[in-house]
């Protein structure tokens, strides 16, 4: 873990230029002064036109932003994403298969690789879940993988989002705005399609309907409202793949079957894409006093009657402290060795490691086993000292919140600022898709870091986005 | 033995924008120690109903009705002839796995005393749980020849409202919920159990609750720990659950609390 200077993905140690940035390095050797900024600002108008917003919790200002797009692509390499692609596609079959061993006959527990306790006192496992069979046996549909790179080779997995992963609007808008920004640059060089992922999406969905649907199931994308962060993410793909957008009481279950209320009568529904979390879902089986459901349509899950994408309970498998398990479920299931690395992680329960962290927490990472999004996490270099002791406590007091990890040296990619280019810390968040095959679009959002040094790219917390190509051979 | 069962659950009108939607769970399972006659539930809306199998193999159905100012009740009669095992129910088919019963739950929660004396005990498992069914009665307290003053015992809900001249006691779902957290912290899994039980003293029918867990050789063995006993050849099991919440047997939306007007009874 290189904890000395980071990967610079355009740059060799010696200056010279890394092949797959050649083309981008003539091309912005060939700007005019202020081109980039002109280029920006054209950038902001772009997307403001689009209207892609997001909101920040917590945040008292407008709730309503612009996410920061940088005008410089992120690129990769034909062989570099091959290797990494053939990481991602083993990692969630094997958290598939984990799934469903966790909601059936639990043989990884029987054989001790983990610990039961950990899953069945887990809050993120699902008891309603035991013994139901998905369609195709697939728990987790839609997926987003947070990596980050260090080296000319050294991959590693941060996160596996299983829940419901957002973003991909911003990968598909970055693309369209770099093509309307750049059309030259494209001219240049071959570079993978990202634009069918809708498209891929809706296969995907249709792949999964239960047994009965008919040859064109019907989709539904079903959304919390207009007050969710990702509100606008979910009418973009729900109008991209010609799905209805529903809320809650658009939707309704009648004699097990489930239905969406339109302009000319009930219309059956066999696919919901739910971005509403698990304890909302259905007041009749998670919380009882969610408006936001419905009431029934788990019920209407376990008859076989409707499929919920992602399953209820998939969080057991991108739980924080499931992931230092990851290689050991590879290795059950599948029979290989990881491909991809995990981040080494401390666990605090344990009284030496946790008196390690306490000494060194300076230099670590923090995170809440169930936090998201950037909040409740520490990142050891860039916080103060009163910081450091206000994690101390947390940690003390609650040792099985917390996991703790190296601070990575996070890549750095070349970024527009303020009308020059300056190196930044970035990650990558690739979006698959596992149905009756896994569709891996090739790139994924980038997210960088705008502020100098600054490791935390959360759009929430003031990272910005990249278009993300993936060179074609 | 033959049970006649007679359960009556009423609801006073929710309110509710569009439907109402009941999830019943009032279907006996058959098994070792029951088979089930005859089972009727009638209810406006049961005809067309979604019927599937739960998380924890209970049969489930899903009833909708349009939103009405009237009472809605849902009566259920049966029949099912029962056979005292001393309680061993074994292991039924379409069950999930028994550790997903070490889960722990709020409701599931047992002083650490109440297990300290059974950890590395050299006893057979059978033998820790009734002595652990002992206890959980020493410290909640155990009803008279004049049993429990109370009603919807197996929701657990209204365990202290009935006042009388007398002590009152926990309701049936306390014990069995005691009971339950002290196997669970023992590492034994063990569920909750609901369902009719037979009594021939003139108290009025009520739903019961207890407990099961799990022994290796035995399968899963029932305890009722307010009564003292294994159940036996009066007993009828409902529903199962990682405690009463989930063994509920009637989950509406709009919530709302049912009444509940039950007779069991020796069937001619």
């Amino acid at each position: 873990m290189g904890e000395t200077t980071p990967f610079d993905e355009m740059y060799n140690p010696d200056g010279t230029v890394r092949e797959p940035y050649r083309a981008l390095s003539e091309w912005l050797a060939e700007q005019p002064d202020r081109g980039l900024a002109l280029m920006q600002t054209d950038a902001e108008a772009i997307f403001r036109k689009l209207g892609i917003t997001f909101a920040v919790y917590g945040s008292e200002e407008g709730t309503e932003k612009v996410i920061p797009f940088d005008v410089i692509p992120r690129i990769i390499a034909a062989n570099e994403w091959r290797k990494l692609s053939k990481g991602i596609e083993q990692r969630v079959k094997a958290l598939n298969a984990f799934l469903y061993d966790v909601y059936h006959r639990q043989e990884i527990l029987k054989a001790g690789r983990i610990p039961e306790k950990l899953i069945l006192n887990n809050a993120a496992f699902c008891p309603q879940m035991m013994g139901l069979e998905p369609a195709r046996g697939v728990y987790a549909h839609i997926i987003g993988v947070d990596i980050v790179r260090v080296g000319v080779d050294e991959f590693y997995v941060l996160e596996d989002n299983l829940r419901t992963p957002s973003g991909v609007s911003y990968m598909l808008e970055d693309r369209e705005a770099m093509m309307l920004l750049a059309p030259d640059l494209f001219q240049r060089s071959k570079v993978a399609p990202v634009e069918n992922y809708p498209e891929n999406l809706r296969r995907t969905l249709q792949s999964v309907a239960p047994e009965g649907a008919g040859s064109n199931p019907v989709i539904a994308v079903l959304t919390p409202g207009i007050y969710n962060s990702a509100y606008f993410e979910h009418s973009f793909l729900a109008d991209q793949m010609g799905a209805a957008l529903c809320e809650g009481h658009d939707i309704f279950v009648d004699g097990g079957k489930v239905y969406m209320r339109t302009t000319t009568g009930p219309e059956r529904v066999d696919v919901i894409y739910r971005r509403i979390d698990d304890d909302y879902l259905d007041p009749l089986t998670f919380k009882p006093d969610s408006m936001l459901g419905v009431p029934g349509v788990f019920d209407a899950y376990r008859a076989g009657n409707v499929t919920l994408v992602n399953a209820p309970g998939t969080g057991i498998a991108d739980d924080k402290a499931v992931y230092t398990y990851v290689p050991e479920i590879i290795e059950f299931y599948l029979g290989e060795k990881a491909l991809l690395n995990n981040v080494p992680t401390y666990n605090c329960t344990d009284a030496d490691q946790r008196a390690w962290v306490l000494d060194n927490i300076g230099d670590l990472v923090v995170k809440e086993v169930h936090g998201s999004g950037g909040y409740g996490m520490m990142v050891g270099p860039t916080s103060t000292k009163a910081q450091h002791a206000e994690f101390k406590k947390k940690i003390l007091a609650r040792p099985d919140n917390y996991i703790v990890q190296p601070t990575l040296a996070l890549s750095t990619c070349p970024t527009h600022i303020s009308g020059d280019v300056a190196p930044r810390h970035v990650d990558l968040r690739p979006y698959v898709l596992v149905g009756d095959e896994v569709r891996i679009t090739p790139g994924g959002l980038t997210r960088v870091a705008l502020k100098k040094g600054s490791l935390v790219v959360n759009s929430s917390q003031g990272g910005g986005t990249k278009d993300t190509w993936v060179l074609e051979d | 033995m033959r049970l006649a069962i007679d359960h009556r659950l009423t609801l006073t009108a929710p309110t509710g924008p569009f439907q109402s939607v009941f999830h019943l769970l009032l279907t006996p399972p058959g098994g070792p120690t029951q088979s089930v006659e005859r089972w009727d539930i009638d209810m406006a809306g049961f005809e067309t109903a979604g019927r599937f199998v739960d998380g924890f193999g209970n049969v489930a159905h899903l009833v909708n009705q349009p939103r009405s100012e009237d009472e809605v009740t849902i009566h259920v009669r049966g029949t099912v002839s029962t056979r005292d095992t001393h309680g061993v129910i074994g292991r039924p088919a379409g069950e999930p796995v028994p550790a997903l019963y070490r889960r722990l739950t709020t409701a599931t929660k047992a002083p650490p005393a109440l297990v300290a004396k059974f950890r590395g005990t050299k006893e057979s498992r059978v033998d820790v749980l009734h002595s652990l069914m002992a206890r959980v009665g020493d410290m909640l307290g155990l009803p008279d020849e004049t049993p429990a003053q109370t009603q919807m015992q197996a929701d657990g809900g209204q365990s202290q409202s009935q006042t009388t001249e007398q002590k009152t006691l926990p309701a049936a779902a306390d014990y069995a919920h005691l009971f339950i957290g002290a196997a669970r912290a023992l590492d034994i899994p063990a569920r909750f159990v609901t369902g009719y039980r037979l009594n021939e003293t003139n108290e009025p029918a009520v739903l019961h609750a207890w407990a099961e867990a799990f022994d290796d050789r035995l399968g899963w063995i029932g305890f009722d720990p307010q009564r003292q006993m294994c159940p036996t050849d009066a007993y009828v099991r409902l529903t199962v659950g990682l405690d009463a919440e989930t063994a509920t047997v009637l989950r509406t939306v709009p919530a709302a609390e049912p009444a509940q007007q039950l007779t069991v009874s020796r069937a001619e």
